[in-house]
């Protein structure tokens, strides 16, 4: 009883923080969001983008600091194109017009990474091992990876930093009111372009970070994209604006499909995993469209 | 006495179109003198509204253009700046429709007004406090959410939210718009001391004639993009076609349709007993 008590927390407690890498990857749509009103698709090219060439820098050989600084300016400098060559001219076009945009961005970087640094699956060593934290394992009984649990830690770092951001500071206010009106924004003097260099550079750094998450447990590979796009459900399930939705989005879905993969996947012969988040957000699209933590849609009547 | 110290705004012989193809503005020639406020009057799409966003360089973001002829504020001619240089310089414009951040507090919403300002903590609050001195009601809102609150108090914060960047001019558009008309002559109460007080000019863009004029130094009639007649406020409230075509009053008896029809009815009877 006892040990099958435990087995359920072990897959809880394992799910819960897997599911903080998807908030994670999250976290860049929602940046995005707030500021364009558009599910950004090339989110996921950009954790590609951000990781692999983190990881052909360590190859030229940079220390890991200098490498992790230089994918940062990268990233800003991709911020920067993107604001002049893709959203400025798509300036008051409708939100569908931008939501295409960022599928075209997205296969001009996955292009753009491969072409530079090869399609190869490369192996990403952070120093953390993927594997039980002995002393958790010895006392608790419970077999949780270190590497779970560091992406816990810098899931929750960059939540609160962001968060504190939004809420404290000048640009963030800027950002919140881009978000809700972007016109009369710039009719009180908020540079729209400012904003949007802010919002997906740091987009792009959020990237890079749960792109080093990812690659560290998964490899630096393509299918990387794909991973991203389980954001989807989290943020349906989440809210597509908040960065608190973001984080128990991901956690919601990492928890709910281990447990379901593993009490209830026997029946379906396994693999539920892959589409158990997916219902769960057909779920929340029927009954709570805009979320547990998405901001109610104000129309006065 | 120049020109330049004179007016704050001179505008000659404008034209504007969008996207290169729809003419909005014909000519419109208008000044606005420092310290004054300026109505521009007319009917839906006369070009009240493309006026203004010319002068704010709103325009450029709705694929519009000055075409023709030149606009001059304070001194520097207005041409390829953004708005956001423009709230710089002391111009700011209050779009149609409020425009509130509706998820925004009402005091983040006025808060916001100061971003293009470097503003200590304490100064910012000063300015905030001032505001509120015009604008009591927003006081007890503040901590509420600006898309919760009734239609006057979004116009109020979006002119408090405007006052908040310490403009010279301040263009109003439509501030009557879709609200009650003891609310209108709340707002318009405010916006008179705004200039009295502040000492900002003023250019307003109405439908609602008769407050416009009653508020109002000087006033413009534009028509499909043409200004058609301009004078004193007080002579436009006095000028016959005036009244007849914007304010509803005719030779001293007020026009209603059931008077129109009434006397339309009259005639025909008229026209059927000759007949007969």
């Amino acid at each position: 009883m006892v040990d099958s008590i435990l087995f359920f927390f072990e897959v809880l407690v394992g799910g819960l923080l897997s599911g903080t890498m998807y908030s994670l990857v999250a976290l860049g749509f929602v940046l995005i969001y707030k500021a364009s009103s558009t599910f950004n698709f090339a989110q996921g090219a950009m954790v590609f983008f951000a990781v692999l060439s983190f990881c052909g820098f360590m190859e030229y050989g940079m220390p890991f600091a200098v490498a992790f600084i230089a994918v940062v300016f990268l990233m800003i400098i991709v911020g920067l194109l993107t604001e002049r060559l893709v959203l400025r001219p798509l300036m008051n076009q409708s939100e569908d017009t931008v939501l295409m945009a960022t599928i075209g961005l997205g296969f001009v970087l996955e292009g753009l990474a491969q072409a530079k640094w090869g399609v190869e699956v490369r192996k990403l060593s952070l120093g953390i091992g993927d594997f039980p934290i002995p002393w958790i394992a010895d006392n608790l009984k419970l077999f949780i990876s270190a590497l779970d649990l560091t992406a816990g830690f810098v899931a929750l770092g960059m939540i609160v930093l962001l968060t504190l951001l939004f809420k404290y500071t000048k640009i963030g206010l800027g950002l919140r009111a881009v978000a809700d009106d972007p016109g009369a924004a710039s009719s009180i003097g908020i540079p729209l372009k400012h904003i949007m260099l802010l919002v997906w550079s740091t987009a792009g750094v959020v990237a890079l970070v749960a792109g080093m998450m990812w690659g560290a447990r998964a490899g630096v590979q393509f299918a990387l994209i794909e991973l991203a796009l389980k954001a989807l459900p989290v943020l349906i399930i989440g809210g597509f604006s908040s960065i608190p939705g973001a984080i128990v989005g991901g956690l919601l879905v990492g928890a709910v499909e281990k447990v379901l993969e593993v009490y209830i996947g026997p029946f379906f012969k396994g693999g539920i995993e892959a589409w158990a988040p997916y219902m769960l957000s057909i779920l929340f699209l029927l009954y709570r469209p805009e979320g547990l933590f998405g901001e109610k849609i104000i129309r006065r009547v | 006495m120049g020109s330049i110290s004179k007016n704050i705004l001179e505008i000659k012989n404008i034209e504007v179109t969008y996207n290169k193809v729809i003419l909005a503005l014909h000519d419109v020639t208008l000044n606005v003198p420092k310290g004054k406020i300026v109505a521009l009057l007319g009917a839906n799409g006369a070009g009240k509204s493309t006026t203004l966003k010319s002068i704010s360089t709103m325009l450029a973001s709705e694929r519009g253009e000055v075409t023709k002829g030149s606009i001059n504020y304070d001194g520097i001619e207005v041409k390829n700046q953004n708005p956001s240089e423009m709230v710089a310089l002391g111009m700011v414009q209050v779009l149609e429709g409020r425009r509130c951040f509706g998820h925004l507090t009402v005091e983040e919403n006025i808060i916001s007004g100061a971003y293009s300002r470097k503003l200590s903590r304490g100064d910012l609050n000063a300015e905030i406090d001032k505001i509120y001195g015009y604008f009591k009601r927003l006081k007890e809102r503040r901590k509420s959410q600006a898309g919760f609150t009734s239609g006057g108090e979004q116009q109020m914060v979006a002119v408090a939210r405007a006052m908040m960047a310490k403009p010279k001019m301040l263009l109003l558009d439509e501030p009557s718009m879709g609200l009650a008309p003891q609310l209108v002559a709340e707002i318009f109460n405010i916006v008179k001391e705004l200039n009295e007080k502040e000492g900002v000019s003023i250019l307003l863009a109405e439908q609602n004639t008769n407050i416009a004029l009653r508020n109002a130094d000087y006033g413009y009639i534009i028509e499909t993009g043409n200004v058609m007649l301009e004078g004193s406020a007080k002579s436009l409230l006095n000028n016959e076609k005036v009244k007849e075509l914007y304010l509803g009053i005719s030779k001293g008896k007020r026009l209603n349709f059931k008077d129109a029809i009434r006397d339309s009815e009259r005639k025909k009877d008229a026209i059927k007993k000759k007949v007969h």
